[in-house]
């Protein structure tokens, strides 16, 4: 099904020939249609790569590339020509993606979220002072102050952002320096070893099995080249490689080989003819990097909070400002309700400890090897509603290992997990010690020399695959291989091949008096019972009839359906009197038997699933997390592996297991009973969109297999149309436009390429599946934990505001000033922010769903019951304490009622209070700043109930443990200590409008707090009562 | 049967999804959800079917108008979304509740603030009855005593022209208003004359009524106003009254009594060559104080010491400060210009 060019060839290789094909392949014009949305949007850009992919290198003859080129063929180019052309033309390599310059994203610090809003009070500040300058030159410069306040606080929370975001984009950076790879090329007619950083095109390149290809290159000599396309095609089988013209498209043909492909076996040499960014994967990875990156759900969330703020007090300060002036006001006084209005409002640390707890969060991922590149991602995964992941290495352990054995009948489990520690298996019956002897026998795969103290599991093998799990399943059981082998002298060997299908050695016995020569055999398993006339039965030879045939396949039917590789073993015993010892073994002719042999048994083999996943993988499920599996191997192994660590749970069943059961046609079937689906990428190609909605909407289990890494992206456009949050793992450069698309892309961190990494939002240290759960665990919490720290920002609001508010209205001394305000959001509120951070999960947040996209970070429920409930509460409370310190200093509060203009007037030195005494403005002034002092010290003691009872949302305190958090504590701590400074230390600054407070009036809020307390208790057992109910709808946040 | 529901629908109605994951939706927010109530979401689901297909409809039109017309419809479609946010003619809904769910929250909350008023209510009244409503309960804050001088308007600066009497009239109207509290016949009547040199002291409970002592308009003599109605500024030998601010229980310490004393602030000492104080000892006699309050003290009259600024420099601004002197007083506070002292000027044209 790899005829066809994927959608990238049909993208990129605009020849006319494609177009014909595609006249007549409707299925291929509908793919192309399927894609169009992204085509459109990279219409520019495709257009471009059109043009430059007229690549015709394929099709010329040597002579007339070495004219193209200007080069040789035989003695290169010359060194001062090869320096000229990489002037001309760069570095051969990968362009990063194109970054934000420094001073942009700075600036786009200093205006975003509030900023704007500090900008306008402090402009409104400054103009304020215009005004008073204007008719008092001498007046007070605090308005100038508290305007430079203002654009200090935005500077260094701009700066802190742009730190805490510079620094998380360095974690990447480390990841960016890589080996340098090196390139042997001809020039001045010597082979010379260069970083192939220095190729240019018109280089003659020597490459072998193992090289990655350094550039894109016209072979011109091949010998046995194949090389791995499936970073490119998807295409997972070798595909050989020669000198010869075989397809107009250059995508097809055999004569070239791409770029960051690997070479893996044989050797070729050729010429380079693209260089950096215009190979063809520097072409792919440069589209990838123009799939428009969304925004995080959570900058959507933060951003809805920055809107409801922004309006809310734009709103209330507009209101204001138009009632006082119209009540004739001075104008001045109203710029500034209008700058206390919007400062109070606007929490200025709140950004900058989002960011830090984000950071904080992205670390402690970090170490479960969730390496976050984005920070706003962090909290992405949690909202997470589907996976789509590979299988090989991300669900599996990526290596084949002996999952299961066959033989005197019977089938035994072997262990395949990591450690591969105990094999349970009968290991006593004969058959095994002739099956084990085959094993360690018939084997071409040796352990790489010097690893003596690794662990056998993780030593590194010189083989293919299935031989390497054969050499270590036998280390594990048998002690040293080699040894055993050695004592067995190899005398004649015939390789696997694909036409013999099978692989035999003849050997010397161990035994010294036993002259005989033992040949084993393993290979095909048909075609090995076809060599056999017996079998072996509990270390008996016994005829191999009709019966034990039949066994034989259902036991091999039965592995074969479990999706893994099964392998026959046989062996024959070779008389000595007809084989001598010096009898010589031509394997050419074959002078020896291989018909008539004894089969000894069964070794089925699979890449097992990773220990951790099976769990993992019910975790996600419990989440409500669809998790899909998209792999490029065959639907058997696939629906297997799906099966065996839970993708496809125990009773679920396909569509035709369900016409299996049933025994009707699988068109008979209804498609929406079976939970399941196995979708091939074939049958994928010829679905509408409508058609892969429906099955993504309907099938809960789904394994997509034989896809291209293309289909990919279908695969999550998909998800998104449904309205899912979607993770993509990937690890090829063909991955990235999927890993761009999704809403956060993860890249594998061992096997994953740069452009996988550059394009995803996250890095899995370890390849582990499992990882992404813990990833969404934190990413959950971190929401959760986010949302009580909005809960409590806002609820101090109301302390902040109203008092403005009533300022207006009622004409009382001013409470609090603005300069008192960023005390609290700048000082005291700060490190609580980050503690609640740290809060832990209030029950297990992996047994619900994930959050909807409608299910705000600030929701409707939080912002009434953090404003006009907690809220009210702090602000009554202070306001009691406030009253108080005007009542005992003189000033009852029905004294205080439309004072303010009097109280304000700088001309009035003998104001009389409620007891007769008179007071000098400076007296009064001091007093508001005692005023200021005590409301935010109440403001801060309620602070202090209102940040514990955030710990929670629906549990009690006690429940969660009053001390379960212990920076929390230091958050308390943080804020009595900053108060105390303010009050006690920096009183006698009078700019700071602190004055030291009696000791009496630190307490007088408690009760408030404690009121708080209980209210909130309350308000949770209600809750916990009543699940669902109208107070759980309207006060549950 | 949920899911069974779901599915029965799905295949035939493909935008039904949206309503699927918006149950889903509901069910994140409350994922405790008994199945009592989903079972009734269900129900309502099932019962008006055309409802939702409508909607469904609905939407579909809007999102081919929106591809029709991308970027000109998006302001009136949020204008639109908005209005029906604000209210919902088929679902009689104002801001996302029906009126019902409103009346509710309205009464909820009614209750929830009334009971925090009451609480509150009773929290303030206990509290106050602690603080006495005779005697303040801190005086630190008003100590030590301001000054404040008469006449006042707006300004400490006293520009006027002697020939010009509309210039200076409004200050002598100014200090008749302020001494008609001090006519020797209202304080003969009302207070008491109590023997000088003594703190004037009344035990007793603290909302007892307490005497006053008598400060007669007289005690200025020429700054009285009585001879000279107008003050002196006719002649250009303005009166200045000075007094100091009241408060409760202040005693000039050491029982001296607190001097009155001016001079020129800046520049030549000589540009006021004679100043007269009445009452001539230029003090604040100690049987003023203590002064106990408004609430009781009801007739108490602040003393006053009249300066007469007999010989000014003409035509010149002059910078006066007055002093007070005396034990526990204290005049030289930097940020505050009327604590112990005044600052005044006085520019006299002729």
């Amino acid at each position: 099904f790899q005829k066809k060019p994927e959608m990238y060839s049909v993208e990129l290789s605009g020849t006319k020939n494609i177009e014909k094909t595609d006249k007549g392949d409707g299925k291929e014009k509908h793919r192309d249609l399927k894609s169009k949305g992204w085509n459109c949007r990279r219409n520019h850009q495709i257009q471009e790569i059109k043009e430059e992919l007229n690549l015709n290198d394929h099709k010329l003859s040597n002579e007339d590339l070495e004219n193209k080129y200007g080069t040789n063929i035989v003695t290169g180019l010359s060194s001062a020509r090869a320096a000229n052309l990489l002037a001309r033309d760069g570095p051969n390599a990968l362009s990063p993606p194109k970054e934000t310059p420094e001073v942009v994203k700075f600036l786009k610090q200093l205006v975003g979220g509030f900023s704007i809003l500090l900008w306008i009070g402090a402009i409104l500040c400054w103009i304020a002072y215009g005004i008073q300058y204007s008719n008092d030159p001498s007046s007070s410069l605090d308005n100038v102050y508290l305007g430079a306040v203002l654009v200090l606080v935005v500077i260094l929370t701009g700066i802190f952002a742009y730190y805490q975001e510079a620094k998380s984009t360095n974690i990447m950076a480390s990841f960016g320096k890589m080996i340098p790879q090196q390139a042997l090329v001809i020039r001045d007619a010597e082979k010379k070893t260069i970083p192939s950083e220095q190729l240019v095109v018109g280089d003659i390149v020597e490459i072998k099995g193992g090289d990655q290809i350094p550039a894109d290159i016209r072979l011109l000599s091949s010998q046995g080249c194949k090389v791995d396309n499936s970073s490119l095609t998807g295409e997972s089988e070798p595909q050989s490689r020669s000198c010869d013209f075989t397809d107009d498209n250059p995508l097809e043909t055999k004569n070239i080989c791409f770029y960051s492909t690997t070479c893996l076996e044989g050797a070729a040499t050729g010429m380079v003819i693209n260089t950096g960014d215009s190979t063809i994967i520097g072409q792919i990875a440069s589209l990838a990097s123009g799939v428009g990156n969304e925004k995080t759900p959570i900058a959507i969330e933060i951003e809805h909070f920055v809107h409801i703020v922004a309006g809310v007090s734009v709103f209330i300060g507009i209101i204001f400002f138009i009632i006082t002036v119209s009540i004739k006001y001075p104008v001045l006084d109203s710029i500034i309700f209008l700058i206390g209005v919007i400062v109070a409002n606007v929490p200025e640390g709140l950004l900058a400890t989002v960011t830090v707890s984000l950071s904080l969060t992205a670390k402690r991922m970090a170490k479960k090897n969730c390496l976050v590149k984005n920070l706003e991602a962090v909290e992405t995964l949690g909202s997470t509603s589907i996976i789509c992941s590979d299988k090989t290495g991300t669900l599996t352990q990526n290596r084949m290992t002996v999952a299961h054995l066959w033989f005197d009948n019977q089938i035994f489990t072997a262990d395949t997990s990591e450690e591969h520690s105990n094999q349970t298996f009968d290991q006593s019956s004969g058959t095994w010690a002739s099956l084990s002897k085959i094993i360690t026998l018939c084997n071409r795969a040796e352990f790489k020399p010097g690893q003596e103290n690794v662990p056998i599991m993780k030593k590194t093998v010189v083989g293919d695959a299935s031989e390497t799990a054969l050499l270590k399943f036998s280390e594990v059981i048998l002690g040293d291989v080699m040894e055993i082998r050695k004592r067995n002298r190899k005398v004649a060997e015939i390789p696997f091949n694909s036409i013999n299908k099978f692989q035999l050695s003849i050997h010397e016995m161990d035994d010294p008096n036993d002259k005989r020569f033992l040949m084993v055999m393993k290979g095909a398993p048909e075609r090995i019972l076809e060599k056999c006339s017996t079998i072996m039965i509990n270390g008996q030879e016994q005829p191999l009839d009709q019966s034990r045939a039949k066994a034989f396949y259902t036991a091999y039917m039965e592995l074969g359906g479990l999706g893994e590789r099964v392998l026959g073993f046989c062996h024959l015993y070779l008389p000595a009197d007809e084989f001598p010892e010096t009898y010589s073994f031509d394997v050419d002719t074959m002078n020896f038997p291989t018909s008539n042999l004894c089969f000894v048994g069964l070794l089925s083999m699979i890449d097992p699933p990773r220990s951790t996943v099976p769990d993992a993988v019910t975790k996600c499920r419990s989440a409500g997390i669809k998790v899909i599996m998209v792999t490029g191997d065959h639907p058997i192994t696939a629906k297997a592996i799906a099966r065996s660590v839970g993708i496809i749970s125990a009773k679920s069943e396909t569509v035709e297991d369900i016409a299996k059961r049933l025994n009707i046609a699988m068109e008979q079937v209804n498609k929406w009973d079976a939970k399941a689906a196995v979708v091939t990428g074939m049958e994928l190609k010829d679905m509408s969109q409508e058609q892969l909605d429906e099955l993504l909407a309907n099938h809960s289990e789904i394994v997509f297999a034989r896809t291209s890494p293309q289909q990919k992206l279908i695969i999550v456009e998909g998800c998104q149309r449904l309205g899912a949050v979607v993770a993509v793992t990937g690890d090829g450069v063909n991955d990235s436009p999927a890993l761009k698309k999704a809403d956060i892309g993860i890249a594998m961190g061992i096997v994953g390429s740069d452009a996988a990494k550059n394009a995803a939002d996250m890095v899995l240290l370890d390849d582990n599946f499992a990882s992404i759960v813990t990833g969404v665990e934190e990413g959950r919490l971190i929401f959760d934990n986010l949302k009580k720290t909005m809960a409590y920002t806002l609820t101090k609001n109301m302390a902040m505001v109203l008092p403005f508010m009533l300022y207006t209205i009622i004409e009382f001394p001013l409470p609090i000033a603005t300069v008192t305000t960023l005390f609290i959001d700048l000082g005291t509120d700060i490190i609580p922010f980050i503690a609640l951070a740290y809060e832990k999960a209030e029950r297990d947040i992996m047994n619900r769903k994930p959050r909807h996209k409608n299910d705000r970070l600030v929701n409707k429920p939080l912002v009434l019951y953090s404003l006009l409930n907690i809220g009210v509460i702090v602000t009554l409370g202070a306001f009691v304490v406030y009253f108080t310190v005007y009542a005992q200093a003189g000033f009852r509060p029905s004294a205080l009622i439309g004072l303010r203009v009097k109280w304000e007037n700088n001309d009035v030195n003998d104001l009389e209070d409620s007891y007769g005494q008179e007071w000098t403005r400076y007296q009064r002034q001091y007093l508001e700043w005692t005023g200021y002092t005590a409301f935010f010290v109440a403001i801060v003691v309620q602070q202090i109930a209102n940040l514990i009872i955030r710990k929670t949302r629906r549990n009690s305190i006690f429940h969660q443990g009053l001390f379960s958090n212990k920076i929390i504590w230091v958050g308390i701590a943080s804020q009595i200590i900053i108060a105390l400074i303010l009050s006690y230390g920096l009183g006698s600054v009078t700019t700071l409008n602190c004055t030291m407070l009696r000791a009496q009036y630190w307490f007088m809020a408690v009760p408030y707090a404690i009121l708080i307390w209980v209210y909130d208790e309350v308000r949770k057992l209600f809750i916990r009562l009543y699940p669902g109910g109208w107070w759980d709808k309207n006060m549950y946040y | 049967m949920r899911r069974q529901h779901r599915s029965r629908r799905a295949p035939t109605f493909p935008h039904g999804y949206r309503y699927r994951l918006d149950d889903q939706d509901e069910a994140n927010q409350n994922y405790l959800a008994d199945e009592e109530e989903e079972a009734e979401e269900e129900a309502r689901v099932m019962g008006v079917p055309n409802l939702e297909e409508k909607e469904k409809e609905e939407e579909q039109n809007e999102e081919e108008e929106g591809q029709g017309q991308p970027t000109g419809n998006t302001w009136w479609q949020k204008l639109q979304l908005m209005n029906e946010y604000l209210w919902d003619p088929e679902q009689r809904m104002s801001l996302a509740r029906t009126g019902q769910s409103w009346s509710l929250i309205l009464v909820i909350y009614f209750f929830f603030y009334a009971s925090l008023a009451a609480v509150i209510t009773v929290c303030m009244y206990t509290l106050f009855l602690t603080i006495s409503t005779y005697m303040p309960t801190f005086t630190e804050r008003v100590k030590p005593p301001g000054v404040m001088i008469r006449p006042f308007a707006h300004s400490l600066n006293f520009n006027f022209n002697v020939s010009e009497p509309d210039t200076w009239q409004h200050y002598v109207i100014s200090l008749n208003g302020f001494l008609q509290g001090y006519n020797d016949s209202l304080q003969e009547e009302m207070n008491v004359d109590c023997p000088p040199g003594q703190y004037f002291i009344q035990d007793g409970n603290e909302d007892e009524d307490k005497k006053a002592c008598q400060f007669k308009r007289s005690f200025l003599k020429n700054c009285s106003g009585l001879e000279d109605p107008t003050f002196g500024y006719s002649t250009g030998q303005p009166c200045i009254l000075l007094k100091m601010n009241r408060i409760v229980g202040f005693r000039p310490e050491l029982g001296d009594p607190v001097k009155v004393s001016c001079k020129v602030q800046r520049g030549d000492e000589n540009d006021i060559r004679s100043i007269n104080y009445y009452p001539e000892s230029a003090s604040f006699d100690l049987r003023y104080y203590p002064y106990y309050g408004k609430l009781t003290h009801v007739n108490y009259t602040s003393p006053l010491v009249a300066m007469h600024f007999t010989d000014v420099v003409k035509n010149q601004v002059v910078p006066v400060q007055c002093q007070l002197k005396g034990k526990g007083i204290i005049n030289d506070v930097i940020n505050d210009h009327f604590v112990g002292r005044v600052i005044f000027t006085l520019n006299i044209e002729t």
